[in-house]
């Protein structure tokens, strides 16, 4: 089928004044034309559900992972290779017996299935162990697109922190995992680490119910990829820093520490896979300040997959005495902006509410209102007036809600990474 | 002799900031990011009778300034073109405007067979259509809110005496041979100051907009027709082409005279561009010296200034043909078989 077709825009105010030497850019990536399904992409699923004890209470939740499960595999289309994992404190096979992959077939799917049907909930919680099944499993197969889906419902208690980064690095590059909690006990930190290191989305559900429906939407994305192993390809120029390299829709992700050098002045950021969508990236570039009307390509910013170049577009810098034109900011820019302080002040305002720090929870959270207002995003606002009373949301005037159901609290902190575009006035 | 034109548009082979040789597909230093040129810091172009010389000045990042000069028999030929400093890559426009214009003059002026005024000042239309084009293309497919914006000024020297056609602020002097009180401006700047001093009325170069230009060539120029003017001198001499980085520094006639001696063109050009960088260098400095050797006009024969109005007789259906401006510099050259001295240092 066809290869999607990418194209970069850049969005940034190129002119700086005397001396002025950071350049900031947007670069909003677009890829079409594959009508969602890539059926010449060869693809590989694997699905790791939580079978910790807590699942069974209440029993609707393991019922609806195991109907969540059937779902996905119904999904997968034809001679797409998958596995089923189950995960406790350790790791075993669902589907099939023995780590491996099955193509899917109308007989391997309803094997695969009758295996979900008989699964009990009996055990701890090691995520690690999951992921690092998943990592022997895939390491078998040759599949262009490499995606896995994780369901938890609790703490990851029966592993280290270490133990878990440790496994989390094994796996980096090797697969995209998306990370999903269910029921009240899971920890948004932790999810929100597996899917950002796995280059996948992290999100908490707010009733099992929506299982089904979420594994269906998972899987059909991961089907639409048709690209795999895309990276943001950065060249700077000489005596120039890159401050960083952010992905800034659809969720905030820093991809600055995660760059590889490909030479002097290239630097590849990852991006995992790719199929018809969209997202923008935030380029931050410090450059030798240039001469009064001298103009400079600040950088070069292109979407590369094994070397071939999908897409490109420039970011440059002008430097005038003008400032009329060296004030203007970019709306885009700052819209961005905007987005990622809104993420770290949710974060940082639940952190402090945790460890009891009340006055500092309340300015963050507060600020996160105020931009939350400010930029329109409504999905977030409505999260946060679950975790704090709203006095003003202009001045984010805003009172601690003295009783938070856990769960509302990991779900704003989750869903504090995504970001809205700029609405067009 | 066939005729023979150049021009000095072309980007240079090193980076202008750290010397490095390799450009991408979008003329940026592959080094430094620093972007190409459309023009070499200097020029000399070295026809004989016709020479000119452009100069980055002090000042300035770039010489946003190009030139293109022609010769024959019967005629010779200069287009100065001054890049605007507050449009974008003003050095795109200048440099395509010139050499477009240069090669369709020279091309024209081929064709002609009795030269009078109205031929003259068709040809002279017909560059300036092209140099028109060739700012506007400057711009590339997206055109911006600011393009590539140049002046354009011209001299064709032939039997039919000294035409000059310009938009914008760059001019053409007249000096004469002998007594330089004869010398006199050609054009009239097509600035508020300018079209208001030729009605009479001065102001302050200080005043808000004095200087602000009323029309130059590129993507978002709406009126480009030239104003003509032909003026046949009464006794030889010398017509200039220059932007501003000259006059700035002697903008009367015979201040200008004063200081342009008696030696070959190159030479003269030459000297008058260092003049300028030695008064201050404050922009480019560009100018082009053509002979004038008759016929003559009557004796008492006055140079004016070029009436502000623009023809009417605009036939404006004119194919316009639209050079490449090649980025090597090879192929910089006019007609192949010449080899005159490539100019830049």
């Amino acid at each position: 089928m066809t290869q999607p077709a990418f194209a970069a825009e850049v969005y940034q105010n190129q002119y700086l004044p005397a001396g002025g030497d950071v350049v900031d850019a947007i670069v909003t990536v677009t890829a079409g034309g594959t009508g969602g399904r890539a059926t010449s992409t060869s693809a590989a699923q694997i699905i790791m559900v939580d079978c910790s004890g807590s699942m069974s209470t209440p029993p609707t939740k393991i019922a609806a992972a195991k109907m969540a499960c059937s779902t996905a595999i119904d999904t997968l289309r034809d001679g797409v290779e998958f596995a089923i994992v189950a995960g406790t404190a350790s790791a075993h096979m669902v589907y099939p017996d023995a780590p491996a992959l099955r193509v899917a077939s109308p007989q391997t799917r309803a094997d695969a299935k009758a295996a979900v049907a008989r699964l009990v909930a009996n055990g701890g919680t090691a995520i690690g162990t999951w992921l690092d099944l998943s990592r022997t499993i895939f390491e078998r197969s040759s599949a262009e697109v490499k995606h896995a889906i994780l369901l938890t419902d609790g703490q990851d208690q029966h592993e280290t922190r270490e133990q878990l980064l440790e496994f989390l690095r094994r796996c980096e590059g090797r697969f995209v995992c998306d990370s999903r909690g269910i029921g009240n006990d899971w920890v948004a930190d932790e999810l929100r680490l597996v899917a950002s290191t796995l280059l996948g989305t992290a999100d908490g559900l707010e009733n099992p119910s929506e299982l089904p429906a979420a594994f269906e939407a998972m899987t059909s994305a991961a089907m639409g990829k048709a690209v795999a192993d895309v990276a943001l390809r950065v060249w700077a120029p000489a005596g120039s820093v890159i401050r960083f390299v952010k992905q800034a829709f659809p969720q905030v992700e820093d991809l600055t520490g995660r760059g590889t050098k490909v030479s002097e002045r290239i630097t590849d950021f990852p991006t995992g896979a790719w199929g018809d969508e969209s997202r923008d990236y935030h380029v931050s570039v410090q450059i030798p300040a240039g001469a009064l009307g001298e103009e400079m390509l600040a950088a070069r910013v292109s979407l590369v997959s094994r070397d071939e170049v999908l897409a490109q577009s420039l970011v440059l810098a002008t430097w005038t005495d003008d400032n009329a034109l060296s004030t203007r900011i970019n709306e885009r820019v700052a819209h961005y902006t905007g987005q990622a302080e809104l993420a770290s002040a949710i974060q940082e305002g639940l952190a402090a509410r945790d460890a009891g720090d009340i006055e500092t929870a309340t300015a963050k959270l507060g600020r996160a209102v105020q931009l939350a207002a400010e930029s329109g995003h409504t999905d977030t606002a409505k999260l946060l007036g679950k975790v704090v009373d709203v006095v003003d949301e202009r001045t984010g005037t805003v009172r601690l809600k003295q009783r938070v159901a856990g769960v509302d609290a990991e779900i704003a902190n989750v869903r504090s990474v995504k970001t809205i575009r700029v609405t067009k006035g | 002799m066939p005729s023979e034109w150049r021009t000095s548009a072309g980007s240079p082979d090193e980076c202008g900031s750290c010397g490095g040789t390799e450009f991408d597909n979008d003329n940026f230093c592959v080094n430094c990011g620093t972007r190409r040129p459309a023009s070499p810091r200097h020029s000399d172009i070295d026809l004989d009778s016709v020479a000119g010389s452009s100069d980055i000045g002090k000042r300035h990042h770039n010489n946003e300034d190009a030139m293109g000069l022609a010769v024959a028999d019967a005629w010779c030929a200069a287009i100065v073109c001054d890049g605007v400093s507050t449009s974008s890559r003003p050095d795109t426009a200048s440099s395509a405007a010139a050499a477009s214009g240069i090669r369709t003059m020279s091309r024209e002026l081929d064709k002609v067979t009795d030269f009078d005024e109205a031929a003259v000042t068709a040809v002279l239309k017909r560059a300036v259509g092209a140099a028109q084009a060739g700012a506007a293309l400057a711009a590339g497919s997206e055109v911006g809110p600011n393009p590539p914006s140049t002046t354009l000024v011209s001299a064709i020297v032939s039997p039919a005496g000294v035409t000059v056609g310009w938009i914008g602020d760059s001019r053409a002097y007249w000096v004469p041979d002998g007594d330089i009180s004869g010398a006199g401006v050609l054009t009239v700047d097509d600035t508020l100051a300018g079209q208001l001093a030729a009605a009479g009325v001065t102001i302050s170069d200080d005043a808000p907009n004095a200087g602000a230009l009323l029309r130059w060539l590129g993507a978002d120029a709406t009126d480009t027709q030239p104003h003509i003017h032909t003026f046949v001198p009464d006794a030889p001499g010398r017509v200039l082409v220059c932007s501003d980085g000259l006059y700035r520094y002697a903008p009367e006639p015979t201040e200008l005279a004063a200081i342009t001696h008696t030696g070959t063109a190159i030479d003269v050009a030459q000297a008058l561009v260092s003049f300028a960088v030695t008064a201050g260098g404050h922009d480019n400095v560009t100018v082009v010296v053509l002979p004038y050797t008759g016929p003559f006009a009557a004796p008492g024969s006055r140079p004016e200034p070029g009436a502000a109005t623009v023809p009417q007789d605009a036939d404006g259906t004119d194919a316009i043909e639209v050079a490449e401006v090649a980025p090597d510099p090879a192929d910089r050259a006019g007609p192949p078989g010449n080899d005159a001295p490539q100019s830049p240092e």
